[in-house]
């Protein structure tokens, strides 16, 4: 019963997204109201994307110029996660650590992490160090924000009862408290995703030598809309397919949680 | 350890005056290490990391000198403006579309599809977009915003509205009101804690969109002097530019959380009976 719905709402939807290609394709069509320097045909869009596999635009074919996005987005987020998670429990475990840290945190916070690219690229060249260190930045803060919320929301009843038990802080740290955090540090994960993900697109049009953003902003100044789309629906697309990815994740490590996740 | 016995010492016990004065100390000695490396011992170079003294004469060379053609009053004045169009177009047309989204069948099987898709690209994959259709003006700034902040706007409303109780409607049916009625005298007063929580959320992230528009494109705003002073190499422009985003993002913010008070009148009395 469940599951016809759900392929019913899935055929639904695949519907809605043919009308929309069906009215894109009209309103571009050779005579159409829409000239094609303003916006593609859905046929120019198609053209481009498989020729771009083989024959590479501006020094790359696209799936370098996505290897190149995927490896600083996810450097950036893994180094994110690294230093985010440990500090943000510390922060919420000892109160001292967090009347330290999260002043100078709270001072950073309010500025949007791309605005830091500039100071970067300064600071590092136009390499990918100042690309990546933006991500980084812009994945810290979902990271350790969720990390510590993880801690905030854990039931004191559990550690009251482990500590009844015998446990000392350690074991309760890891065997209390980081599983039940678990399902927070999932919704931090996509949040810190999306974030770094986005802030790597704008990274790239301000200084890259390749990239997903790197093409948008080449295929812009080069008036090639056609390609300017295809690298757009490329970056959503590989958004879908990361948010998919830890949505599985989450399936996996804390079956649990899914019903209940909080959508961003 | 000492800081403790010192601060106990005095009489500052309470834990929110601890992490005050444990803020203000840590905030404190940041300055003081930025001090001594920079203009004490000139241990970083100042093309690197230029000293406090030189950002406050930059801050107010920028107030007093046109930096560009404009002084920084100015150059908020263009950000905020280009920031307050494209908030105001994704309110105008993303508070309708939610609301239809929870309240039109149909509407919501049509358009839901591709809205998630387009919701996927980041708004600064937007911007050479916009730049190639509308060259370097307002309406390119006000687009990317527009693209952020939409969003926001339409899945809160689609939230609150959906979550408003059953029952609500049908008490007002049950009174004689109308489909449209019911919408706006009963359901959209409900959802309108959880709009609001959409436009705190629109207006942070236009802010930022804003931001990354500036730096790619434009002749004024506060992004494009962050820009100036990278392409300048000056460090000093740059903490200008970052140190006024950070504080008008944080007023802005400040300002929307109190004004819920006055523009959800009855929000408040749900707290007051609450606490």
């Amino acid at each position: 019963m469940l599951r016809s719905a759900s392929i019913n709402r899935f055929l639904l939807g695949i519907g809605a997204v043919g009308v929309w290609i069906v009215l894109w394709w009209w309103l571009t069509r050779p005579t159409g109201p829409v000239p094609s320097l303003y916006f593609p045909s859905p046929d120019a869009v198609w053209t481009k994307f498989v020729r771009m596999w083989t024959r590479p635009y501006i020094g790359s074919t696209l799936l370098e110029h996505i290897f190149s996005s995927l490896y600083i987005v996810l450097s950036g987020w893994t180094l994110g996660a690294l230093v985010g998670i440990p500090l943000g429990i510390v922060m919420a475990w000892w109160p001292k650590v967090k009347w330290i840290v999260f002043p100078v945190f709270q001072l950073i916070r309010p500025v949007p992490p791309l605005a830091w690219i500039p100071l970067t690229i300064l600071w590092l060249g136009i390499g990918d160090a100042a690309r990546m260190s933006v991500v980084f930045i812009a994945a810290l803060v979902p990271w350790l924000m969720n990390s510590m919320l993880a801690v905030y929301s854990i039931d004191k009843v559990l550690i009251d009862a482990g500590r009844t038990l015998g446990a000392n802080d350690r074991q309760i740290l890891t065997r209390i408290v980081c599983r039940t955090a678990l399902p927070t540090l999932v919704a931090a994960a996509r949040m810190a995703l999306g974030s770094a993900w986005s802030t790597l697109v704008a990274a790239e049009i301000l200084a890259a030598t390749a990239g997903l953003g790197y093409v948008t902003v080449n295929a812009s100044q080069l008036l090639d809309t056609d390609i300017l789309v295809v690298a757009m629906l490329t970056i959503g697309l590989l958004g879908i397919a990361m948010t998919a990815c830890i949505q599985m994740t989450q399936r996996f490590l804390a079956p649990w949680s899914v019903r209940q996740a909080p959508t961003s | 350890m000492i800081i403790d016995t010192l601060l106990s010492h005095f009489g500052v016990t309470s834990n929110r005056a601890k992490a005050t004065a444990y803020g203000t100390i840590t905030l404190l000695t940041l300055l003081l290490v930025w001090i001594m490396s920079t203009s004490m011992f000139q241990l970083i170079e100042p093309r690197v990391l230029p000293s406090p003294s030189t950002v406050v004469s930059k801050y107010i060379q920028i107030i007093t000198e046109p930096f560009s053609g404009l002084t920084l009053d100015g150059h908020i004045y263009e950000s905020v403006r280009r920031w307050g169009w494209g908030v105001f177009f994704a309110m105008i047309i993303g508070i309708p579309v939610g609301v239809m989204f929870a309240w039109v069948p149909w509407f919501r099987t049509l358009t839901y599809p591709i809205f998630e898709l387009l919701h996927f690209i980041p708004p600064f994959a937007y911007i050479p977009l916009a730049v190639l259709w509308f060259g370097a003006s307002t309406a390119t700034q006000a687009m990317v915003v527009f693209v952020a902040a939409f969003p926001a706007f339409v899945i809160n409303s689609e939230l609150g509205v959906s979550q408003v109780d059953k029952i609500y409607v049908d008490a007002a049916r049950v009174f004689g009101a109308k489909r449209f009625a019911t919408l706006r005298r009963v359901v959209i007063p409900a959802a309108a804690p959880s709009i609001f929580q959409g436009l705190r959320i629109a207006i942070s992230n236009g802010w930022m969109a804003l931001v990354g528009a500036e730096l790619v494109v434009g002749k004024v705003g506060l992004g494009f002097m962050i820009s100036q002073g990278q392409e300048n190499a000056s460090v000093s422009t740059i903490f200008v530019g970052l140190i006024t985003i950070g504080v008008l993002g944080a007023v802005i913010d400040n300002i929307i959380q109190r004004s819920e008070r006055w523009i959800l009148p009855w929000r408040r009395n749900v707290t007051v009976n609450n606490g």
